[in-house]
């Protein structure tokens, strides 16, 4: 299996802040890789690292075994990883229509056309603000803004924050789909159990380390382990 | 009265011309750019260098080009550098930039004023009875509703125009959605100085040349952009006509207040609505 992302003793730092302690992980081809933790733990900081938002002071990534520690957010971008970001950034003074015309066209079955026929509910409101959209329908173009890059790679950070369950239900099923399609993802959730339930393999944070490397059905099925590395119960 | 009115808006059309570079510049690329004023006479005596070869008209395309050509050389190695830092950093560098350039100027073409000759069709009045209203102004208001227009247009439906905007919310964002937000802020920063050409041809031809043409400009500029509001162009449009036009009347009826008119205003526009006349508003909706 070929390796799609190899982040290698990531060292990020916020100013003075030392967030990230040599964080390694690995996503191949195909694959689902949840990131889990509380809150602080650092998995936005390492979606950011790896996305050239916050640039590693240490460490080293590799995207489609070339090496991107020090590329550009565009060019990361450009090389085929698409990024649904926490609190989904769309651009609410801008209507969804105009929202999908900021990242650049890209050779693939991803097009305009193609994004309204998956999202029917973003083609109905098209003319509408982004930021009148409701938060399901926002996370619904946010995923779609990432896939008009025709990405290899996706990457999403808490894409269930502040939705409600049956939303969350819908957007778990998208992503379920994509993984279908063959698309190597890395999902970044609070809510463990819901990560768990299509993730091949988890990664779990604590204060900015990896802590827990290894199945995620073996994570999912040992409750006590997983309240005490992800601070999660199974009621949440 | 009319006659002063009218003085006033051809006056804030300079301001809001400047006011909309300067506000692009400071959206995008979260810079104060001093050097406004500066690029702005370099624009007016590019043209006036340029007019005996390729006349009025053909000044009025070229002359404002060529100083985007100097302002994305200023961008890419002065400006770049500093971006993502203090925009105090910024804010000096274009200071200074600004009386270098000037002196620049002032080497090459002198520190005394020139004439800009204006086509003669466009000189004379138009009738007797509206004797303020010459052809060059027309072409003042008709060049700017023009470029301002055309200026518009490209943000609300080009794409690079919806990445301005959108940039101007949150550049990261963009940025990581596969945006070349480098070639994105020199573009802006071109259009920017663009805007500020094309002012200092149409003052010039109005208030003649100077070295520091740009310098009873700017500051105005910079109020318009207050009074109509930081981060809404329409606003910086609207907030250069009233002030201009407010200080066209003050200067015909109560002249000692011409200079301190738009401080007042601007002073009154932050009591009773700090963000601006449009301010609340992103751009331009």
């Amino acid at each position: 299996m070929s390796a799609v992302l190899e982040a290698d003793g990531l060292q990020t730092y916020y100013g003075k802040s030392h967030i990230l302690h040599g964080v390694s992980l690995k996503v191949n081809q195909g694959e689902l890789i949840a990131l889990l933790g509380r809150n602080g733990a650092g998995k936005t900081t390492t979606m950011r690292s790896v996305m050239g938002l916050t640039p590693p002071r240490g460490g080293n990534i590799k995207l489609f075994g070339k090496d991107v520690t020090k590329a550009a957010s565009h060019r990361i971008a450009n090389a085929g990883v698409g990024y649904v970001p926490e609190g989904r950034k769309i651009f609410g003074h801008m209507t969804v229509h105009e929202n999908l015309l900021v990242p650049p066209e890209t050779k693939g079955p991803w097009t305009i056309e193609t994004i309204y026929k998956l999202f029917p509910r973003l083609e109905e409101r098209k003319t509408s603000k982004g930021g009148r959209l409701s938060g399901g329908e926002q996370e619904m173009l946010a995923i779609a803004r990432a896939l008009l890059l025709n990405p290899k790679f996706l990457i999403l950070d808490e894409p269930s924050q502040g939705l409600a369950p049956v939303i969350v239900q819908e957007v778990m099923r998208t992503i379920g789909r994509m993984k279908g399609e063959g698309m190597s993802i890395l999902l970044v959730e609070q809510n463990a159990h819901l990560a768990l339930q299509l993730a091949d393999r988890a990664y779990v944070l604590s204060d900015g380390e990896v802590v827990y490397d290894g199945s995620a059905a073996e994570l999912g099925a040992d409750t006590e382990r997983m309240e005490h590395l992800a601070g999660v119960s199974h009621a949440g | 009265m009319l006659y002063s009115a009218f003085n006033g808006l051809v006056v804030g059309i300079f301001y809001a011309l400047m006011a909309l570079g300067l506000s692009l510049i400071l959206g995008l690329n979260g810079v104060i750019n001093f050097a406004h004023g500066t690029f702005m006479a370099l624009g007016g005596y590019l043209a006036f260098t340029l007019e005996p070869y390729i006349g009025f008209w053909g000044g009025l395309v070229v002359a404002p080009l060529l100083a985007v050509v100097v302002g994305l050389a200023v961008e890419r190695f002065l400006i770049r550098p500093l971006y993502g830092r203090d925009p105090l950093f910024s804010l000096l560098l274009t200071f200074g930039l600004a009386m270098i350039m000037q002196d620049v100027i002032r080497t090459i073409w002198g520190s005394i004023g020139q004439p800009f000759a204006l086509p003669n069709y466009l000189n004379s009045p138009l009738s007797s009875s509206m004797f303020f209203l010459t052809g060059f102004r027309l072409v003042v208001i008709a060049i700017t509703v023009l470029v301002t227009g055309a200026l518009f247009a490209v943000l609300r439906y080009s794409r690079i125009g919806i990445r301005i905007r959108a940039g101007n919310a949150d550049l990261e964002t963009i940025s990581s959605l596969g945006v070349n937000i480098f070639f994105l802020r020199a573009a802006n920063f071109g259009i920017g100085i663009f805007l500020a050409g094309v002012a200092g041809i149409l003052a010039a031809g109005q208030l003649g040349l100077s070295p520091t043409i740009g310098d009873s400009l700017i500051m105005p500029a910079f109020v318009a952009i207050i009074v109509g509001g930081v981060g809404s162009l329409m606003g910086s449009v609207l907030g250069g006509l009233i002030i201009g036009i407010a200080s066209g009347l003050t200067a015909a009826f109560f002249p000692v207040a011409q200079e301190v008119v738009i401080y007042v205003i601007m002073a009154v526009v932050l009591v009773i609505r700090p963000r601006g006349l449009l301010g609340q508003e992103g751009l331009f909706e």
